[in-house]
């Protein structure tokens, strides 16, 4: 067959997956720009009356900062627990490696309704303060296997010999370490932590076990309005997150 | 950038002497088995029943009809949707592997949504077919979408398809043009050469392909909460319900599901080497 | 059997084969050969259908091919990296091909361990490629691409990457393997050496067009183009205007029909094949030609000249010499291994004028 008339037969099914895959988030924006009351397509005219009001809504303004908080410091932990794993799994030689490597993966496999249910009983028991501290972990827990995969990845096709050569040239290993080592790995770590800031930013279902009342996160106020009725407010405050996650996406990437 | 150069110098000797690659493995297992496994674990301990009646009480409950219900329901939508997924999913990889002219371009779309969280995107397929939306609004039907499996389906697979995308395109990726070249030479047409070449050399990507849509669809809280409705409810929904007031059947429900979910990838793991395709991750 | 004409591709403004043409005969072995670059895998792929050629046509048995896809063409081919299927075992890369050509005339696992065998891997049929080694991989991509006995075989560099011992050892036995089946072969390399050995013809290639087409024998000793006598074999060159047949101040008695160029304040002279008189030309002696001898035992001939030994490579049965003349010309020659030469030694070196390759 002709190769221009193989493509042809293929443009059905593309246009089929990618709107499926994009059309979903071109909805909300444009219903976030509407002027009625209810979330639709705006037809006539557009406005971003619901913008304002979305940054005069207290509640909204301090379930964004929850959500940055908790997004910061989730992706530090994870990032610091992500590289250190992941340098131990590739430079060392331990027994049941792969199968230790395949539970450090566990976190993505379990339900995060089970992570969370999980962690809010255990840390109700041992006493793990609600609120910011039991978010942050359970985050960090669901996101931990993003950074330690990527880390994992770049070390697996680092260039041994430029160690040798810092050790020939006079450094011990940690200064190695330090100086050669770890700048090189920096755009993966860094790439590894965004993915884990926007994770964290957008993750509702083991979040909403562990939020307290002065903790909301941004994902935990669109389900509980999608729940109780909509308002295009919440398209806005969808599209503020899109925008953020977008832009940190490229930032990861360009860092990488 | 602006070199810093740090010297161990500082370090009192014990530092530099114990962080040796081993101490690393330590401090990852260590981290991962207070904050995850055992309280995993502490669920499966909850889910026992040490009062009045047997010990396995909360699982006699856990095993009702009605839950078991939600059990088969949950793994026939997952398993659905990673037969849908895959199917778009392998074509779609297919086509910017070897039609496309502009693959990159069609690749950084796939991978796009995955930065929009997943609520939102959710969201945004229910806003089409809501009342005011613009499928009822042009049709005058949701083509029974709203609160129906259907909904459920189209949903995850909005979610899961670049999980289904992205493998297997690297999989067909890493096939040398030469071997298909061979192919041809040898007398093989377009078609027999991806059935018999380039098919079995994607395996690994479908394999990874099909672990991860179908552990994430049949785990997905949103997808039924968001589009289905409570007939539509898998065990993510039934759980989460359950939890409110009796944490012991939760708790058995949740030990039910993994255990049952474990068996299936098992069972997976028979016919497809799953090990070593999560080995290549 | 196979006929290329007017044969162009072009990538873009890029030209990579411009207006080829050639012609291989029944049962011939020929080589198309030429640096990398130089077009010749494009044309073996183009011939192959595995490109499309922008302009001009492959004829394969008298045929018009050039639109018919690949599968439909009947050619064998083997790879520059082998391109076995991993996921199938040497024998089952064999048969797919039986199968998929449609092969009649004998049972498949039959005709396949037939060849496996031929290739000497008789007892590996069920070994995976990647439990082979490297020159097993060539060899069983060659009994691949031959047991449906397709009409004209295609090698594409199949010797790439392996060491030189090995190809070696591979060039006779995929010429052995050639004569036993007595197919018609088209051979892709870049190493004028492989293609001296292996071919009936060349057909030597540079910058997407032939230079120069004839057999081993006549490119070494012939070529027509300056870029043929330096790609083909090895040489020394001197340049310089062609002045007549004479005897001219040296007082050295030149035979007749000879010109010269001047080197430095030398003369060359070189037989002289058409009336070449104060153009500019190229002359060419080959290694083999030039006769090295330790100053003082001048014979006379006509082009003797004075040189330094500036490199001397050890080839065991004997040695190559690189010598530089009193104008810096670098001459490349063969020593005897029985002559002790030491750097920087004063010798004389020697070469008929008939010997010399005008161009």
């Amino acid at each position: 067959m002709n190769e221009r008339l193989q493509k042809l037969a293929f443009s059905p099914l593309l246009v089929v997956v990618y709107a499926i895959l994009l059309l979903p988030v071109v909805i909300v924006v444009l219903t976030s720009l509407t002027v009625n009351q209810a979330p639709t397509i705006p037809s006539d005219g557009v406005s971003l009356e619901w913008y304002v009001s979305l940054f005069q809504n207290s509640q909204m303004i301090s379930a964004i900062t929850t959500s940055t908080i908790v997004g910061i410091c989730a992706a530090l932990l994870a990032g610091t627990m992500g590289t250190i794993t992941a340098f131990g799994f590739v430079r060392s030689e331990i027994p049941y490696k792969e199968s230790l490597a395949t539970v450090m993966l566990l976190p993505l496999m379990i339900s995060p309704v089970i992570v969370g249910l999980a962690l809010l009983r255990f840390g109700s028991q041992v006493g793990i303060p609600t609120g910011y501290v039991q978010i942050i972990l359970g985050h960090a827990v669901l996101t931990f296997p993003f950074v330690f995969l990527i880390v994992r990845a770049r070390l697996l096709t680092f260039d041994d010999r430029l160690e040798a050569a810092s050790r020939t040239l006079g450094a011990n290993s940690l200064e190695t370490v330090c100086n050669v080592t770890l700048p090189i790995l920096a755009p993966s770590i860094v790439a590894g932590m965004v993915i884990a800031f926007v994770f964290s930013f957008g993750e509702f279902t083991a979040t909403q076990f562990l939020v307290s009342p002065e903790t909301t996160t941004v994902p935990v106020i669109i389900y509980t309005q999608i729940q109780t009725g909509l308002s295009p407010e919440i398209s806005a405050l969808a599209t503020v997150l899109v925008a953020l996650a977008l832009v940190a996406g490229a930032l990861g990437d360009r860092i990488q | 950038m602006r070199t810093i150069t740090v010297s161990s110098a500082a370090l009192p000797r014990p530092v530099r002497r114990f962080v040796s690659p081993r101490v690393l493995i330590g401090i990852g297992l260590l981290w991962l088995s207070v904050f995850f496994v055992v309280p995993v674990v502490y669920l499966l301990f909850e889910s026992l029943n040490f009062g009045d009646g047997s010990l396995l009480a909360n699982y006699e409950q856990a095993l009702q009809a009605v839950y078991r219900q939600a059990l088969y329901r949950t793994f026939g939508y997952a398993l659905l949707t990673t037969v849908l997924t895959l199917l778009l999913g392998y074509l779609t990889a297919y086509y910017i592997a070897f039609k496309s002219s502009r693959p990159f371009l069609l690749l950084t779309l796939v991978l796009l949504p995955l930065w929009v969280a997943i609520i939102i995107r959710f969201f945004g397929v229910r806003l089409f077919f809501l009342s005011s939306g613009p499928v009822q609004q042009l049709f005058g039907t949701d083509f029974g979408i709203m609160n129906s499996r259907n909904g459920v389906i189209l949903g995850l697979m909005s979610a899961l398809l670049p999980f289904a995308v992205l493998p297997i395109y690297n999989s067909l990726q890493s096939i040398d043009d030469e071997l298909i070249h061979a192919s041809r030479t040898l007398g093989a047409g377009q078609f027999q050469t991806l059935r018999s070449v380039i098919f079995p050399l994607s395996l690994s990507g479908v394999i990874a392909a099909t672990l991860f849509v179908f552990i994430l669809a049949a785990g997905s809280f949103l997808a039924p909460a968001i589009m289905g409705g409570p007939s539509n409810f898998m065990m993510a929904n039934v759980i989460e319900e359950a939890q409110s007031y009796s944490v012991s059947l939760a708790a058995a429900m949740a030990v039910v599901f993994t255990g049952s979910l474990l068996i299936v990838i098992g069972a997976f793991n028979h016919v497809a080497n799953v090990s070593e395709v999560l080995g290549d991750l | 059997m196979l006929e290329v004409h007017g044969l162009t591709k072009a990538y873009g403004s890029l030209v990579a084969v411009d207006d080829l043409s050639f012609k291989i005969e029944q049962g011939e072995f020929a080589t198309l050969l030429g640096p990398s670059g130089c077009g010749k895998s494009t044309t073996l792929h183009t011939i192959a259908g595995l490109r499309a050629a922008t302009e001009g046509s492959v004829s394969l048995r008298g045929e018009d091919v050039t639109n018919v896809p690949t599968d439909e063409r009947n050619i064998g081919f083997v790879f520059q990296h082998s391109a076995l299927f991993p996921h199938m075992t040497a024998l089952e890369n064999i048969t797919y091909g039986l199968e998929m050509q449609g092969f009649e005339g004998r049972d498949h696992d039959e005709q396949a361990q037939r060849f496996l065998e031929m290739v000497q891997l008789g007892d590996h049929g069920d070994h995976k490629p990647t439990e082979l080694s490297g020159g097993q991989q060539r060899r069983l991509s060659l009994a691949r691409a031959l047991a449906y006995e397709p009409d004209i075989l295609l090698l594409d560099e199949p010797l790439t990457g392996l060491d030189r011992v090995l190809r070696e050892d591979m060039r006779n036995e995929i010429k052995q393997i050639q004569r036993e089946v007595d197919v018609t072969t088209l051979h892709v390399t870049h190493d004028q050496a492989e293609a001296l050995s292996m071919s009936d013809r060349v057909i030597v290639m540079n910058d997407g067009q032939k230079e120069q087409e004839g057999s081993p024998k006549e490119l070494y000793r012939a070529p027509d183009t300056e870029f043929v006598a330096e790609f083909v074999g090895k040489s020394t060159k001197f340049t310089g205007t062609a002045t007549a047949p004479s005897s001219s101040g040296d007082g050295q008695v030149l035979a007749t029909d000879t010109a010269a160029v001047s080197v430095g304040d030398r003369r060359i002279e070189f037989a002289d094949t058409d009336d070449s008189v104060d153009e500019q030309v190229s002359l060419y002696v080959r290694p083999e030609q030039i006769d090295i001898r330790k100053t003082g035992q001048q014979t006379g001939t006509a082009n003797a000249f004075e040189a330094t030994v500036a490199h001397i490579e050890y080839l065991g049965h004997r040695n190559e010499i690189e010598a530089t003349l009193e104008d810096g010309t670098t001459v490349t020659a063969y020593a005897d291994a029985t002559i002790d030469l030491e750097l920087g030694e004063a010798i004389t070196i020697e070469f008929d004028p008939s010997d010399v390759i005008v161009l």
